[in-house]
């Protein structure tokens, strides 16, 4: 199989070559071996995994991490990380609820979610442009805050009972495709276009690459690094509507430690932490791999504290393989 | 001499600086310093340092490191902002404070330190920030592409415009650098020693762009420490010491002496003078039909204790290859490595416990943790003979580090400086003096005096020198073909990752070199 993964990334400039085809698949394909592997695998083991409803069902479950995991790319590309996504999320949740619930207002809970992720990425881009503190530490600390947030605005419990509007969210189905694929696909084109089309695109891949470079050609490197964190905020937020239309609720804990599979899903897929590497078609096969890890072992009946280590064990391998197989091609 | 042969037909076909010149001469200039001053903690980089660049006129800037050429340079780039003094755009005072203010006003410059975005395409990086775009906003890439490829063909630059920067190597990645420069249509362009790791061909495409720009009436400030590049390009030549402007002359009345006395403000005899060398002794280094993944083939050569040698070659050649094969670094797929008998090859720690050192090309990256301290550079690669308990005593350290500022003549305001704010020569030494502490045998330099001033390089040679006579051994790579000359007792040269030849010491000459280097086999 290395030799296989080898030859597939051959030449060695497979990623400029891959720039020039819409998918930007190029020069990741470990992720998509592995995904492969991983089919295969639970194909065998896992009687049910291949029926269609049940990969319908990956699909679908793999849309909210994916809303996490595409602009945590950016941010990645961006020698960043975000890890309030996963509390923000909750708190969204809530927030989408009580307000949505309290006022019978579908638009009011739609908006006051989208504000708060809104918000809470743009304190997340505040902070780490302003302070040039790292932004481990940054999110770590608005972690808390949306955590602390969700817990106070929800009361510590559940809120439930939203309306059907909401639901649609999760279970509509525009032209016979499920809405959270609809929103999935949209995200991704927005992003897409947005990293490859725009100059702002070229500036994620700077801010990582080569800050410096930046500041020579004149460009105010904080205004990008806010925006990058705003746009994870804002996709919170979106993520929280299909998450609150799946539970029919808000729980202040309900993505708690979903910032660990996106950006497990986001290592895996090939993005590196250094020197601005990465694409979004990397990360949605990544997003398809820990879902269909996740969704293998529930029919596996694995518990799901097996589920979190097994993902943990991937992404060190698959970022294992990666790096030898950039050492074999250097 | 440097390996581009200089070609005076090069010198009428730049275009006479008169006519512009002339037509010029009223107008103020296109851009002016006037007492520009600047200071870094602990240090007056620039002292009230004035300048102007005329249209149409090369204007070469010399100094040492560390006399505040890059850092004028990054002030007039807008990079950093003076603490005092004014930068006159056509006669007229004007803010630079951002890369922005100083585009504006029409600068570009050509970076000695690589502004490139790795994952970038070429044409993404040529036109980074300022890429065309359609009436939706989006990124015309068509366009950008072809735009690109136009720039690219007026450098004689045969890539694929698409191609990521981080695949290329230093020289093409430098002329993107250039074409990035080029692509902004300036009014004065900044060359900060552009040819420092340009091939021959390359080099020459540059000076013919530089003739062309010339007589369009650019105004270019162009830093060297080449003094051949000097009078072939230069109109007026600045010469800046310790931060301070000490004289402005016309490149035709100038003699390189002269210059070099200017610089370091005292009479130095440019031609190094080498010492009676030590009798060879045993074989330190042994290296028989080594073929290594990245390239280079059936490479056999030996060091021995108390020799300096040569790897010369044209860049591109595989010297450096050949260095990182033996140190480990890259994997030997076929033949040997021997040090002192012992088999090398595993890796660069393996190298570096059988007493093999290397100080590599690109400081920057490989040779020294910028952030840290020059004390906890100085330490790195000795920690381990230094503290064979491994119990940590700052005394020791401390002592040994002072011991090698001293020995080395580093200038540092101390230990504890970061190793970023010293100039290149003094970074070059740290990374010498950090293997001294790892009671290095052989020493491996890849281009030891790239971008380093006169007076530096003399530093090191005698560094080198003492090395030899230590009983060390040196291999010793450089573009530089005087320096293989003069330093070195033989060289050894690749052609096409492969060994050409070795040079004993009577057939060692400038010519025998090029010679083998350029020999179509």
């Amino acid at each position: 199989m290395l030799d296989a993964m080898k030859k597939a990334a051959s030449p060695a400039d497979g990623m400029g070559g891959a720039s020039r085809f819409a998918l930007h698949v190029g020069g990741v394909p470990g992720v998509a071996w592995l995904l492969l592997g991983l089919g295969l695998v639970f194909a065998l083991a896992a009687p049910g995994f291949l029926s269609g409803a049940n990969l319908h069902n990956v699909a679908l479950q793999a849309t909210v991490l994916l809303l996490l995991a595409l602009p945590m790319t950016l941010v990645i590309l961006t020698e960043g990380l975000d890890l309030s996504m996963g509390a923000l999320l909750s708190l969204c949740t809530v927030v989408l609820a009580v307000v949505q619930i309290g006022t019978g207002s579908v638009v009011l809970g739609v908006a006051s979610t989208l504000a708060v992720g809104l918000v809470f990425g743009l304190v997340n881009g505040g902070l780490v442009a302003g302070f040039g503190l790292p932004p481990f530490v940054i999110t770590l600390g608005t972690l808390g805050a949306a955590q602390g947030l969700a817990l106070m605005v929800g009361e510590g419990r559940t809120t439930m009972g939203v309306d059907a509007g909401i639901r649609w969210f999760w279970e509509g189905a525009p032209l016979g495709i499920a809405t959270p694929l609809w929103m999935a696909a949209g995200v991704w084109a927005a992003l897409h276009t947005l990293l490859h089309h725009t100059r702002f695109g070229a500036r994620i891949f700077a801010l990582g690459g080569n800050r410096e470079a930046l500041r020579f050609a004149g460009i105010p490197v904080e205004r990008s690094l806010v925006l990058v964190y705003a746009i994870a905020g804002l996709c919170v937020g979106l993520a929280s509507l299909l998450l609150a239309g799946r539970v029919n609720g808000g729980h202040p804990t309900a993505a708690i430690g979903m910032e660990f599979d996106a950006i497990a899903a986001v290592a895996v897929g090939g993005t590196a932490f250094e020197r601005g590497k990465g694409s979004l078609g990397g990360t949605v096969l990544g997003v398809l791999a820990v879902g269909v890890m996740r969704n293998g072992l529930n029919l596996l009946s694995m518990p799901s504290s097996v589920q979190v280590a097994a993902v943990g064990v991937v992404v060190i391998a698959a970022l294992w393989v990666d790096a030898l197989r950039t050492r074999g091609l250097a | 001499m440097h390996l581009i042969p200089p070609t005076p037909a090069l010198h009428a076909g730049g275009g006479c600086p008169a006519s512009p010149g002339a037509r010029q001469q009223a107008l103020p200039p296109p851009l002016a310093l006037r007492g520009i001053t600047k200071r870094f903690p602990g240090v007056l980089a620039l002292d009230g340092v004035s300048l102007a660049l005329h249209a149409g006129e090369v204007h070469m800037l010399m100094g040492e490191n560390g006399a505040g050429k890059s850092t004028l340079m990054k002030v007039l780039c807008g990079a950093y902002r003076a603490d005092a003094g004014e930068i006159l755009s056509d006669g007229v005072a004007v803010p630079v404070r951002h890369g922005a203010d100083a585009r504006a006003l029409g600068v570009a410059v050509i970076f000695q330190e690589y502004s490139l975005v790795p994952h970038l395409s070429i044409a993404q990086n040529i036109y980074l920030g300022r890429e065309p775009r359609h009436r939706f906003g989006l990124v015309d890439h068509a366009r950008m592409h072809a735009d690109a490829r136009a720039v690219m063909a007026r450098l004689g630059l045969q890539l694929d415009s698409h191609r990521p920067v981080h695949g290329l190597g230093v020289a093409q990645q430098q002329m993107v650098e250039i074409a990035k420069a080029l692509s902004q249509h300036a009014r004065v362009l900044v060359l900060d020693e552009p040819t420092a790791a340009l091939s021959d061909r390359e080099t020459e495409k540059l000076f013919e762009v530089i003739a062309g720009l010339k007589a369009e009436g650019v105004a270019m400030a162009y830093i060297s420490h080449r003094m051949e590049e000097v009078f072939r390009l230069g109109d007026r030549v600045t010469v800046l010491r310790d931060g301070r402007h000490v004289a402005t002359l016309a490149a035709g009345d100038a003699t390189p002496d002269e210059l070099v006395t200017l610089m370091v403000g005292r009479k130095v005899d440019m031609s190094y003078q080498r010492g009676a060398r030590p009798v060879p002794g045993a074989c330190l280094l042994d290296v028989r039909g080594m073929s290594a993944a990245n390239g280079v083939q059936d490479v056999t050569l030996q060091v021995h204790a108390g020799e300096i040698v040569g790897l010369s070659g044209l860049v591109g050649s595989g010297r450096t290859e050949v260095v990182r094969a033996i140190f480990g670094a890259d994997r030997v797929t076929a033949g040997e490595v021997r040090m002192q008998g012992s088999l090398l090859g595993a890796s660069p720690t393996q190298a570096r416990r059988h007493g093999l050192g290397l100080i590599p090309e690109s400081r920057k990256q490989q040779g020294l943790a910028l952030l840290r301290t020059v004390g906890d550079n100085l330490l790195l690669a000795g920690l381990g003979r230094l503290f064979p308990s491994w119990i940590y005593r700052p005394g020791r350290g401390h002592a040994t580090a002072r011991q090698l500022i001293a020995r080395l003549r580093i200038a540092t305001p101390g230990p504890r400086t970061a190793a970023q704010n010293l100039s290149g020569g003094n970074q070059q030494k740290i990374v010498i003096g950090k293997w001294l502490v790892a009671e290095t045998r052989l020493f491996i330099f890849d281009e030891p005096t790239r971008g380093i001033d006169v007076g530096a390089k003399e530093e090191i040679f005698q560094l080198i020198d003492q090395l030899v006579h230590q009983g060390c051994a040196v291999l010793m790579i450089s573009s530089e073909l005087g320096e293989v000359v003069r330093v070195c007792d033989r060289a050894y040269v690749m052609k096409d990752r492969r060994l050409a030849g070795m040079l004993s010491q009577d057939q060692l000459s400038e010519a025998n070199l090029l010679r083998l280097a350029m020999h179509h086999a």
